[in-house]
């Protein structure tokens, strides 16, 4: 057996390289409860607080006649903005994809935009539009079309570069043009792939189309945020159970739909 | 004085799987003993049996006069830590440093607290790289063990059983997962190991020609039942195609 | 017997099963575009002038304000972005924490059986379906506005896409490292401390920092109800048009949200 002073040592770059990360996260996370003053006790009375407030929340169903119009305006909203977003997005889709893009500079340029698109969250898209066209369902959809391309071009634009590039070769071969080699080698290998994203993204859209209201773009949001003004909680309540349904309903859906699809 | 005994052992799977129809065997201490036979045959189900892996549905184990079937909780796992094991797909947690992999052997004997902290006295560590030293590869100790060769990986799983310091080994069939000259090398290093620590080892192979190498005993079985059980020059040609139902085939051989 | 010449009727029809896919798939186009005519006719959308107006009024002020955004608000801008950045730090780990030990009970394989993970998988279904910012709304009017209502909306929302994504990887372990752990003597809790936790880790880590970037997006807009982070003067200089410091503010936060995902996206490639 070997001099216990004499073991092997785990090589000197592995070590440092531990203590590196492990002082960059205790760095971080330093900095963190600094900056945002959280700390344990606020977490548990705040846990306290959240609980003795979800408390009073008992649904209140004579207000379902109230919720109906807006759930419906929130559903249209989701569904009208991923159909026009998704027809937008498919452009960006083909300029952003290396093997089907025009040139670099072409490229370069659909895949920064989409990188742009895609840094900006749904409620803010809604905040701006809000700001730019007013109160109500119209910025709500302008703001989740933008969000759509965002996400979906970028889903898009991954799977078009993964295809098999032997179809592409062939009809190049042939002497077809870039479009049509799009249309009859890439469209028919990624067609099934797209229209899952496509109800995937609805399934977010409706999601997002709930909240974006709180911030006035339109549908139940709007109303929620109403109710919870005039600190009407049963009203709230009957919102979050009706909100928690259709949501789980439509997921559902989109779920089944996507597990037809491939 | 037999070291392992099997008396009557019968197991039936869930499934309703008779895999061990009443086997009885001593296998005395140090025995180099190879068991052959199809898959499916049960090899896998007898020796798992010896460190209850598998529980016997009638019968029971014994190593060292102690009865391995009946034993629960701490005693089993006592019983298990004197039992080494090396398995056909290596079993190695592949994105951990070999030395980790090899220690994880230690664990059988280890108070609680060190076992959950990790910390592995000096002796232990040591005692590791020793075993690896001993299959061959004492510079892969900070190795991750995804950057093995598959006959590297599968001498770290012998190093991780021999760091039991065990006086039982099972290997469920080591090499059916490596080329022919890795499969010798790691063939005769289980070996060479075995006689130099005095191990009784119990090695599940179905290359005839790798069991006739090897072994100190041949085992045949077939549905379950032991069929044969003697040296390897009684193991003729007839014997295999007694044990297999079927006439030989090339793939019943690994070669050179 | 001579061949008939072959006359352009004579094009094998295509069989059965192809043209009833043709016709279901025209249905289905017909009932999409229906359904969306529908929408637009029935939501009643303001009229096209009214979208007009309002670009006119207030889209070129913002492009203006991006071309040449007031670099006076940059110094706030920062500082709540960073607010933000950290916000959403917390508010990932404590996901991450409190997702660890229910993703145990969530995963089938650990269990000994689907159904007994049944509980534990409704459980964070219910949780990932609860929108974030209807928590963040909670937790302000429970516990009064600032970044500790965010950190633990996030916290509590994260908790269901981690318990998924960290119980699908505990479904999809290698069971032969533990056998052989159990084999060598070890208990439970060493087979699921040198066998079960050194193979998820790894892919663990990789979830956390991917539904980082994402709580840093949630994080920029959860100040929009008062819950800290950035985007309080957001939605304040928006409710009064400052396009200038409006662009800023995007600027900013786009930069910093840009940043961040390479960073991460490059040490998630790196990590499994």
């Amino acid at each position: 057996m070997p001099e216990a002073s004499s073991l092997p040592r785990p090589p000197a770059a592995g070590r440092i390289k531990a203590a590196l990360t492990v002082a960059l996260f205790a760095a971080l996370f330093v900095l963190a409860f600094r900056q945002t003053g959280f700390n344990f006790q606020a977490l548990f009375s705040g846990t306290a607080d959240f609980f003795r407030f979800f408390g009073r929340l008992v649904p209140d169903w004579s207000a379902l006649p109230q919720i109906w119009p807006p759930l419906i305006q929130t559903i249209q909203i989701a569904y009208v903005a991923t159909i026009v977003g998704s027809l937008l997005a498919m452009p960006i889709v083909f300029l952003a994809s290396s093997n089907t893009s025009t040139d670099p500079v072409t490229l370069w340029i659909a895949r920064t935009l989409l990188t742009v698109l895609r840094s900006i969250p749904d409620l803010l898209w809604a905040a701006l539009f809000v700001a730019v066209l007013g109160l109500g369902a119209l910025p709500g959809v302008v703001a989740l079309v933008f969000f759509t391309m965002g996400v979906l071009a970028k889903l898009g634009s991954e799977t078009v570069e993964a295809i098999d590039p032997g179809p592409l070769e062939a009809l190049r071969a042939a002497g077809a043009g870039r479009n049509r080699t799009i249309v009859f080698a890439v469209v028919p290998q990624v067609a099934a792939t797209m229209v899952s994203y496509i109800l995937y993204v609805f399934e977010i859209n409706v999601r997002a189309s709930v909240v974006i209201g709180l911030v006035g773009a339109g549908g139940i949001g709007q109303l929620l945020l109403r109710y919870l003004n005039f600190f009407d909680y049963t009203g709230v309540a009957a919102i979050i159970v009706v909100i928690f349904a259709v949501v789980l309903l439509i997921d559902g859906f989109s779920v089944w739909a996507r597990s037809k699809l491939i | 004085m037999a070291h392992i005994r099997f008396n009557d052992v019968e197991v039936v799977y869930r499934t309703g799987l008779k895999a061990l129809k009443g086997v009885t065997l001593e296998i005395p201490r140090g025995q180099f003993v190879v068991v052959v036979g199809l898959s499916g045959a049960g090899k896998s189900t007898l020796i798992r049996t010896v460190n209850s892996l598998v529980v016997p549905t009638k019968g029971s184990v014994t190593v060292n006069d102690v009865n391995v079937t009946a034993s629960r909780g701490g005693a089993l796992r006592r019983a298990r830590s004197d039992i080494g094991m090396i398995f056909q797909t290596f079993n190695l947690v592949k994105r951990s440093s070999v030395l980790r992999n090899v220690l994880a052997g230690r664990l059988g004997d280890l108070p609680a607290w060190r076992g959950v902290l990790g910390a592995f006295p000096r002796e232990d560590v040591a005692y590791a790289h020793d075993c690896l030293a001993r299959v061959g590869i004492p510079e892969k100790a900070f190795v991750r063990a995804d950057a093995l060769s598959g006959g590297q990986q599968q001498r770290v799983g012998i190093a991780r059983a021999l760091a039991q310091k065990p006086s039982v080994m099972l290997a469920d069939e080591p090499v059916a997962s490596l080329d022919p000259p890795t499969s010798h090398a790691v063939m005769s290093d289980l070996k060479r190991i075995a006689r130099e620590d005095g191990i009784t080892t119990i090695v599940n192979l179905h290359f005839i020609d790798m069991a006739r190498d090897y072994a100190d005993r041949i085992i045949g079985m077939r549905d379950g039942v032991v069929v044969f059980d003697g040296t390897p020059d009684e193991a003729t040609d007839a014997v295999f195609e007694e044990i297999y139902g079927r006439p030989l085939e090339s793939k019943d051989l690994r070669g050179a | 017997m001579v061949n008939a010449p072959r006359i352009p009727s004579d094009v094998p029809r295509p069989p059965a099963h192809v043209r009833r896919n043709r016709v279901l798939m025209i249905a289905g186009v017909v009932l999409l575009v229906a359904l969306f005519v529908l929408a637009l006719v029935t939501m009643n959308l303001p009229t096209w002038q009214r979208f007009v107006n309002g670009m006119q009024r207030n889209f070129w002020p913002l492009m203006r304000g991006l071309v040449r955004p007031e670099t006076e608000v940059f110094g706030l801008a920062w500082r709540s972005m960073s607010e933000t950045f950290f916000m959403a730090i917390l508010g990932t780990a404590l996901g991450a924490l409190l997702a660890f030990p229910i993703s145990f009970f969530a995963a089938g394989n650990l269990l000994g059986g689907t159904r007994w993970a049944l509980p534990g998988k409704a459980l964070l279904v219910a949780i990932r379906t609860f929108p974030e910012l209807v928590l963040a709304i909670i937790f302000v009017a429970a516990a009064g506005p600032g970044p500790t209502a965010g950190i633990m909306a996030m916290g509590i929302h994260s908790i269901g896409y981690l318990g998924k994504v960290f119980s699908d990887v505990i479904e999809g372990i290698d069971q032969g490292p533990m056998e052989a752990i159990r084999a060598a003597g070890g208990n439970q809790l060493h087979t699921f401390l040198y066998s079960v936790v050194p193979q998820v880790l790894p892919e663990f880590a990789s979830h956390v920092l991917y539904r980082f970037e994402i709580n840093l997006r949630a994080a920029t807009v959860l100040g929009m109800v008062g819950a800290g982070g950035i985007g309080l003067p957001l939605i304040q200089r928006l409710q009064f048009r400052r396009w200038d410091e409006v662009s800023m503010l995007l600027i900013v936060i786009v930069g910093f949200i840009i940043v961040v995902d390479a960073v991460s996206s490059r040490v998630r490639n790196r990590l499994v």
